[in-house]
């Protein structure tokens, strides 16, 4: 099994995975937070923070995942209220509406968590909505090998009605 | 002269023992490989290859490996995911066996000067005269020994590079340049070794290439045709229509699950019945 860990996010990566953790060069004052991406199938180098480049490229049974980390600001808003990492995923979590940008046949899932401090969204992709019964087990499996580590910063409030 | 004379008897003396320790030690050394089953003009015969057998001092038998041991669920053909850094602090992983194309893996360094061409070369990927669709990787060892900032300096924009010691001991790398092709539909290696120049390279990826297409083309196209929605709709409406099935067909507009398999009894196996015939 692959391990990769970067700017405190972990992964042990299931046979037929392949992925990546950064950080995006930030501009002026924006902060670059971290960004994790996995898939079975090749990732391009100049995919987009959600796939953008990438899902287009999926067969039927394929997967792309995405850990989004946001700015300490939102940690304590409504949107990121659930604590930990959605797992495991069901089935019925996956819906074709679900997609960032709607491919034919794809389904997704989008989910923000804050866990240690650290406010995220979890976005899986599946190549085949009909295929889910069979790569959903995937995605689970994949999630169970990630892990993230407590914030360094200090938690920032965030707005109340965000 | 006397004195002459006893002066060279005892440099003669000193030397013819030099001499007789050196032969000794000669002795020992070849004793020493002839046990370890590389002597030479062994009567067995064979030669040192990269995993021979040796036999101990009891005589038994033992296997002797050379370089690092691979792990056991790894052989000479398997390609395993490279994990590591890259360049700048950055974690990644390539899982070349599989992804349905081919991945050439570059294993380079920073500092040998037969390396350095290549660097050059990936600067211009579009002469390198890959084909279409191979991923190029760039492996160098991992922080602990090449220096990230000069692998970073030496690297073109949206390279791959992993920097993983890991994977130079999976691959069996026996120094660089080298490089590795691996076939992620067979999820293989199928070919690897040095070259002084990509061009070499190029060809024989080429060349594999058109051998992976002759004898995996069904698996291929099936993968590269509907990966993308208009085109997976009409991949699959070329297999409906292949299969007779037409539009408006019912098959096409289920409203039960006995529609899609069918009766429950059929849905049962049958035990197979096992008749006893007479005589």
């Amino acid at each position: 099994m692959a391990t990769l860990f970067a700017h405190g996010i972990g992964a042990g990566l299931p046979s037929g995975f392949e992925g990546r953790i950064v950080k995006r060069q930030g501009s002026g004052i924006e902060v670059a937070n971290a960004v994790a991406q996995f898939s079975t199938f090749a990732l391009p180098s100049d995919v987009g923070d959600f796939g953008g480049g990438a899902v287009n490229l999926m067969g039927n049974n394929d997967i792309f995942a995405v850990l989004f980390e946001y700015g300490s600001d939102s940690v304590g808003t409504r949107l990121f209220a659930h604590q930990g990492m959605p797992r495991p995923l069901g089935t019925s979590d996956f819906q074709p509406h679900v997609l960032r940008r709607g491919l034919t046949g794809q389904s997704g899932t989008q989910w923000f968590f804050t866990e240690l401090g650290r406010p995220f969204t979890l976005y899986v992709v599946l190549g085949s909505h009909a295929r889910r019964s069979v790569l959903v087990p995937r995605v689970n499996r994949l999630l169970e090998g990630l892990t993230i580590e407590p914030s360094s910063l200090p938690a920032v409030a965030g707005v109340p009605w965000n | 002269m006397i004195a002459l004379s006893v002066v060279l008897s005892a440099v003669v003396l000193l030397l013819a023992v030099l001499v007789a320790g050196l032969l000794r030690s000669h002795a020992d050394i070849l004793k020493a490989l002839h046990d370890l089953g590389a002597g030479v003009g062994d009567p067995a015969g064979g030669t040192l290859t990269a995993t021979s057998s040796a036999t101990s001092a009891g005589g038994d038998s033992f296997p002797l490996t050379m370089g690092p041991t691979l792990a056991p669920d790894r052989d000479s053909i398997s390609a395993p995911p490279v994990a590591g850094v890259t360049p700048g602090g950055d974690a990644q992983a390539v899982a070349p066996a599989t992804d349905g194309a081919l991945t050439l893996l570059a294993f380079l360094s920073t500092g040998c000067a037969s390396c350095a061409g290549f660097w050059d070369a990936f600067r211009q990927p579009e002469r390198l005269g890959l084909p279409a669709g191979t991923r190029l990787v760039v492996v160098t060892k991992g922080p602990e020994r090449e220096i990230p900032g000069e692998v970073a300096a030496l690297a073109a924009p949206g390279l791959v590079v992993v920097m993983s010691s890991d994977a130079w001991t999976d691959y069996e790398v026996p120094g660089s340049p080298f490089f590795v092709l691996v076939d992620g539909t067979a999820g293989c290696r199928v070919g690897e070794g040095v070259a002084n120049h990509f061009s070499q390279v190029a060809e024989l990826v080429r060349r594999a290439e058109v051998d992976a297409a002759a004898f995996t083309l069904g698996r291929r196209a099936g993968r590269d045709v509907g990966i993308d929605g208009p085109a997976r709709e009409s991949a699959n409406d070329r297999e409906l229509l292949d299969a007779g099935i037409r539009p408006g067909d019912p098959s096409l507009y289920p409203t039960s699950l006995e529609d899609l398999y069918g009766p429950p009894d059929a849905r049962m196996p049958v035990a197979p019945r096992h008749v006893r015939r007479a005589g």
